[in-house]
């Protein structure tokens, strides 16, 4: 017989991660607040490394990112795609990072995968609601901001953002070990 | 008409981004339409002023950076395209938001052959009310016990590990009451054990006498010639509160802790206990007893053994011993779908402790072990 509790676990923790997105995530977008993106990735990461160091099993994180963008879309204005997009590079990167490495290098690979996207993934979202001349003027916008090549300072962004994530993963990876504690589970 | 309604709006959002203006235009004009067929309050849910000023707010900057780079022309192009997909998106999600439905999405699920992922998608908007609640609870009791804002921010890590742990408490819950409803899309038998021993299944409430019963059956089973191999749950009572459960050893009579009564939420598998190997282990010795001619006795299957762990891969191989005569199994009534689709027992006979037809459940176990093997 198959335990099946791995697939209750991913479905509630996706629901944790959806629910935050909907909450957190929204006021944070209407607040404008600088790098929400970013704060929201990690709280993400956190729910995704704790789910996978308590359900080992290859698939939970994925079947979590399809709970969070399920309930993500049943919010007023769910279905634009910035945040669904982030939602499922964020599960595809920790997936595949679990899949690749061991434990505590994982997380912090995921993470470093998952936020290193975010940058990226503006340019992508821009693409998908303006089409090329609005990812071209975001990407210009940002080299003329900061007046060098805006590949470079995308690099740095990318860069930035993944060295938070990987530090991100490894503390989520600590959190989680003590969750398992307090459920009884060794460490 | 509604399914025209329904196929219009479809079609409208994959309209809206395709490359031109106008396009994206109509779209949301027949988006807007179809929308108001289908249903008026999610198109006034759409009007709201903050929704509104976030879609034109996201629509100005694009305007503003592509006129920036690329001059006034583009910009307002861009602007107005970003405004007209968003304006299809934002009435499209809160049609289908108004419209999502547990049982509805269940269905669709199970005409798609995707009965787990719809159970999954339930449960998740099931539990959604209840996160969000315990989350709202959780941080109000940390900001208090905090005393500060930066004491507080200090301490989110606990805050984050206690929302972290009930969420996983949650979620094994969930999975028992999903046992316990037989929902087999969560319970998916693998490998379902397949015996030709006679099972009996005992059952009744929760204090019933369902261990009793069984032992006296035992006895009895003895007592004609028929070697009994097993195990027992009996319940450790202290000052008249159960406390706890040991195993007993049906052929030895040795015993070895089981499970102790902890504090709620502190239990394991999302029970209000905390389970010992040594009885595990006791039970496994018991079972592996298991030859030709004898029976088993399984005190009891819960929905611990119901997802594969506990007792139950000891429970299987001593099934799978060729020549078993017959098995006693006890269960609480809400398992017992569960169970016969767990042992492919669809000819096993159910003693119902609560049954006012079965007068003596004790000769019932027996007889059945007894004249029907």
């Amino acid at each position: 017989m198959t335990d099946l509790r791995p697939w209750t676990a991913a479905a509630l923790y996706g629901a944790l991660w959806g629910a935050m997105e909907a909450t957190a995530g929204t006021a944070l977008h209407l607040g404008r607040v600088p790098l929400r993106g970013e704060i929201m990735g990690l709280l993400g990461l956190l729910c995704l490394v704790c789910l996978r160091r308590l359900q080992p099993r290859v698939g939970v994180v994925l079947t979590a990112g399809v709970v969070a963008i399920f309930l993500k879309v049943f919010t007023l204005g769910g279905l634009y795609p910035g945040p669904l997009v982030g939602i499922a590079l964020q599960a595809l990167a920790v997936e595949l990072a679990f899949l690749v490495a061991p434990g505590p290098w994982a997380a912090a690979l995921g993470g470093a995968v998952a936020l290193g996207t975010n940058p990226v993934q503006r340019v992508i979202t821009a693409w998908i609601l303006g089409g090329t001349e609005a990812a071209t003027a975001v990407l210009r916008a940002v080299g003329e901001l900061g007046g060098v090549d805006p590949v470079v300072v995308l690099g740095a962004a990318v860069g930035l953002a993944a060295a938070l994530g990987a530090v991100g993963g490894a503390l989520a990876w600590r959190l989680a070990g003590r969750v398992r504690r307090r459920l009884g589970g060794g460490s | 008409m509604r399914l025209a309604a329904a196929l219009v709006l479809a079609a409208a959002v994959a309209a809206a981004f395709t490359p031109r203006i106008e396009v994206a235009a109509a779209a949301a004009a027949a988006a807007l339409v179809a929308a108001w067929r289908l249903d008026r309050g999610a198109v006034r849910a759409v009007a709201r002023f903050s929704l509104v000023l976030g879609v034109a707010f996201a629509a100005a900057v694009a305007a503003a950076a592509v006129a920036w780079s690329s001059g006034l022309a583009p910009g307002l192009r861009v602007g107005g395209t970003v405004l007209l997909r968003l304006v299809v998106l934002a009435v499209a999600a809160s049609v289908v938001a108004r419209k999502v439905d547990v049982e509805r999405l269940l269905r669709a699920a199970e005409r798609l052959g995707l009965e787990r992922l719809g159970l999954l998608l339930g449960l998740s908007l099931n539990a959604l009310p209840h996160l969000t609640h315990t989350a709202t609870t959780v941080w109000t009791a940390h900001r208090l016990r905090s005393g500060g804002r930066w004491r507080s921010m200090r301490r989110l890590p606990e805050l984050a590990e206690v929302l972290l742990a009930h969420t996983a408490r949650v979620a094994d819950r969930a999975a028992a009451a999903a046992a316990l409803r037989g929902h087999t899309a969560l319970i998916r038998v693998t490998a379902p054990i397949t015996t030709t021993a006679r099972i009996v299944v005992v059952t009744g409430r929760p204090g019933g006498g369902k261990t009793p019963v069984v032992a006296a059956a035992a006895e009895e089973l003895g007592r004609r010639g028929i070697r009994v191999v097993g195990f027992l749950q009996p319940a450790v009572v202290e000052d008249g509160r159960k406390v706890g459960f040991e195993l007993r050893d049906a052929a030895t009579g040795e015993t070895a802790e089981l499970a102790r009564r902890v504090e709620a939420g502190e239990g394991m598998h999302g029970t209000s206990f905390v389970f010992a190997q040594a009885g595990f282990e006791l039970g496994r010795r018991a079972l592996a007893a298991a030859a030709p001619g004898v029976v088993l006795v399984v005190d009891e299957i819960g929905p611990v053994e119901l997802r594969g762990g506990g007792h139950w891969p000891a429970v299987r191989r001593a099934l799978a011993v060729s020549g078993v005569r017959g098995a006693v199994v006890v269960v609480r009534r809400a398992l017992v779908p569960s169970l016969l689709v767990a042992l492919d027992a669809t000819d096993a006979v159910v003693v119902d402790l609560e049954d006012p037809d079965v007068d003596d459940p004790v000769a019932a176990i027996v007889n059945t072990l007894i004249f029907n093997s």
